[in-house]
């Protein structure tokens, strides 16, 4: 099979040389991929490389579809584990030096702040990116079967990748740590019957000390990192065993259409892509709509990741991550917020505990890893918003949700059940509160709208389209909108302490 | 294993049962052993019985905040009452009562800077998320005359320890 690579004309020698030479080909067993044959052999020979296939549908590469949001993830992740160990080297989880030890991060340690920038900003990214990757998996309805079961995996690695933000945010051991933390793991107090005993878990006491400090550690350094590795090579592993990513159905192909079989009479095919039902690349598809995944993927690949290096390296130069003054446990800063992505959830535990910390929590999990299996037909899988009336769908549920959030708001501010009732039990505050309102609301919404369009696919998009509007704005408005004692105020009135 | 289910006898089908199950439970022992071990047994986090001043130093009236025991005194003119400063909603340390130098308990106010919930001299609940009321606990005199408040001994807002 080793074929000698025909010397380019007008390259120079020394380049020949240096691609393809005795030590070159003991580790990658042939000389650079300039031919279709090496070209495949690569993406066979190379660990690292075997993840993709030979070769890649047209339709995956386009940006407008994907975004590269995925790849953009698993680059965050990367860089993540890589600064993160360096950290490691300078940081002891004590509750005596964790903060001192930043700060010598800062201000004595050789690129330290760089590192400890690009670490906390490429945190922040990966939240929001990983979030962004999971709206374009719904928008292009990619959530289908057979995808079924991996859409359940990334809702478990978005639980994952919040538990590291979580989890990273106590060990500074600041005010913002110590307090975002205590206000956290109560809020994991709330469910009935086992509340109490998740937070002992977390905490390994009753405060936040010592004790929680190695505990968040442990998980923020070793058990998520683990288990996220696990759950991205099952992610990765069955994109390709479903086929590569989800496109359109194609036309039907000249050999569907008139002949007997489905077979392509212009591909080889290998016992495996036989042996199953509807494995990968047995669908009706036309050679011609497909490139070679060396260059065209892996060098794509390449590029989104010098991109995502250049930004962050930009960011971490010119902003500081955030150090507060050294934990105080006697007394909270005022306001005392979450970390951004935490907010939205924090304004709706500012209405009811249970509401924010259980019952919407709850309703958003069960409901995304519950909705390729309600919503199963395969209406507009590939395609953005599926159809236009997808589009107008989604449009009117994104614009419909804005004035009842603010609605629901504003009453809460002059009307809510403890200024109408000083001192009114426990019980109403959980049931009228904007937050449980609007999950009845969205409920209902979505059933109606399911019922008009007879599409579980319509109902999902509305949906989806009502939880992401209004957790935005509630986000907007913690961020902005909440100054001292969580009082509403105007951004323009904040005293500059977040 | 060749035979498939329904060719076995059914002597080697109740065998094999058991010996499933009995897999499952030998697993079930370890999981919870490893759920235990991550329970705390013993947790060093401070005293639960608070040694304050003694008696004399608290002036009818006066309203001590102590935000490092987290608990709030009130000298009234009945005697002593202690409160938690914890608040009952995610546990922050709620800010100092405000009100008049010995204003009623109905008249006092103190906020939580988190989410803002509201309450009154007797740990009632005014406003905002928090689920129930302020924890008062139990106030009593150490030998050498000092207020000692016992934090895990809960007792009604209105009891005072009276001298
Ligand atoms: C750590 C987080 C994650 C990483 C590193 C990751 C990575 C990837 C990558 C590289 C792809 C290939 C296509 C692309 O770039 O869009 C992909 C596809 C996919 N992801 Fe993720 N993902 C993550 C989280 C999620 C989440 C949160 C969801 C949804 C809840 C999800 C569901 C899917 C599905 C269903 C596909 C197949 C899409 C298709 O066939 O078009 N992933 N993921
Ligand atoms: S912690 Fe006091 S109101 Fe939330």
């Amino acid at each position: 099979m080793v074929t000698e690579s025909p010397q380019k004309p007008g390259r120079g020698k020394a380049v020949s040389w240096l691609r393809d030479n005795r030590v070159v080909r003991s580790i990658f067993r042939r000389g650079y991929p300039d031919n279709d044959l090496d070209r495949a052999a690569v993406m066979f020979s190379n660990f690292f490389l075997h993840v993709l296939p030979a070769r890649t549908h047209v339709h995956s590469l386009k940006p407008t579809y994907t975004w590269g949001l995925g790849v953009i993830s698993l680059f965050l992740f990367i860089i993540l584990l890589g600064t993160g160990s360096l950290l490691m080297f300078f940081y002891v989880p004590s509750t005596g030096r964790a903060y001192s030890d930043m700060k010598d991060l800062q201000f004595v340690v050789s690129y330290g702040v760089v590192l400890r920038n690009l670490h906390r900003w490429a945190a922040h990214a990966m939240v929001a990116v990983v979030f962004l990757h999971m709206c374009r998996v719904f928008y292009t309805a990619s959530y289908k079967a057979p995808r079924e079961f991996n859409w359940v995996i990334g809702v478990l690695l978005w639980g994952a990748t919040l538990m590291m933000s979580f989890t990273g945010y106590l060990l500074p051991w600041d005010q913002l740590a110590y307090w975002a933390i205590t206000v956290g793991s109560s809020i994991a107090s709330y469910p009935p019957l086992v509340g109490e005993y998740i937070r002992t878990l977390m905490l390994g006491g009753d405060t936040v000390g010592q004790n929680a400090l190695i505990r968040f550690y442990v998980m923020h350094v070793i058990v998520l990192p683990g288990i996220m590795m696990i759950l991205m090579g099952v992610h990765f592993w069955r994109i390709r065993k479903d086929g590569g990513l989800s496109r359109p159905p194609a036309p039907p192909s000249d050999a569907a259409r008139g002949e007997a079989a489905a077979f392509s009479p212009h591909k080889t095919y290998m016992l495996v892509e036989l042996a199953e039902g509807k494995t990968p690349m047995v669908d009706a598809q036309a050679p011609e709509e497909e490139v070679m995944s060396w260059p065209h993927t892996v060098f794509r690949m390449l590029v989104v990741f010098v991109g995502v290096v250049a930004v962050l390296s930009a960011v971490a130069y010119f902003f500081d991550a955030p150090l507060e003054e050294l934990a105080n446990p006697d007394h909270p800063p005022n306001p005392a917020k979450a970390p951004w992505y935490f907010l939205g959830l924090q304004e709706i535990v500012s209405y009811s505990a249970l509401a924010g910390g259980v019952i919407v929590p709850a309703a958003a999990i069960i409901g995304l890893m519950t909705i390729p299996y309600v919503d199963r037909d395969p209406e507009g899988q590939g395609t953005w918003f599926t159809s236009g009336q997808g589009r107008r769908i989604t449009l009117w549920s994104v614009v419909a949700v804005i004035p009842v959030v603010l609605v629901l708001t504003w009453l809460n501010e002059h009307y809510a059940v403890r200024i109408l009732v000083p001192g009114a039990s426990q019980i109403w505050v959980d049931l009228l509160n904007p937050g449980t309102i609007l999950i009845i609301l969205f409920a209902a919404g979505s059933l109606y709208i399911w019922r008009r369009t007879g599409s579980s696919r319509m109902g999902a998009l509305a949906l989806y389209s009502y939880f992401l509007t209004s957790y935005l704005i509630y986000t907007l408005i913690g961020l902005y909108f909440r100054g001292a004692n969580w009082a509403w105020i105007w951004p323009w009135q904040a005293t500059g302490l977040h | 294993m060749t035979a498939s289910m329904d060719e076995q006898t059914p002597r080697r089908r109740m065998l094999l049962g058991l010996g499933w199950i009995s897999f499952l439970i030998s697993l079930l022992g370890p999981v919870l052993a490893n759920v235990r071990f991550l329970f705390p047994n013993v947790v060093y986090e401070g005293e639960s019985v608070l040694k304050l001043d003694s008696l004399e130093k608290y002036t009818v009236g006066s309203i001590t905040f102590f935000a490092d025991k987290k608990i709030v005194l009130f000298r009234e003119k009945d005697g002593f009452r202690a409160c938690t400063a914890v608040c009952p909603h995610l546990r922050c340390v709620i800010s100092p009562f405000v009100g008049a130098p010995g204003a009623s308990p109905d008249i006092l106010r103190a906020r939580c800077p988190c989410h803002g919930s509201t309450f009154d001299g007797r740990g009632q609940v005014l406003g905002g998320p928090a689920p129930r009321g302020l924890d008062f606990f139990l106030v009593t005199k150490s030998p050498d005359g000092r207020v000692v408040v016992d934090t895990r001994k809960v007792v009604a807002p209105s009891e005072h320890f009276k001298l």
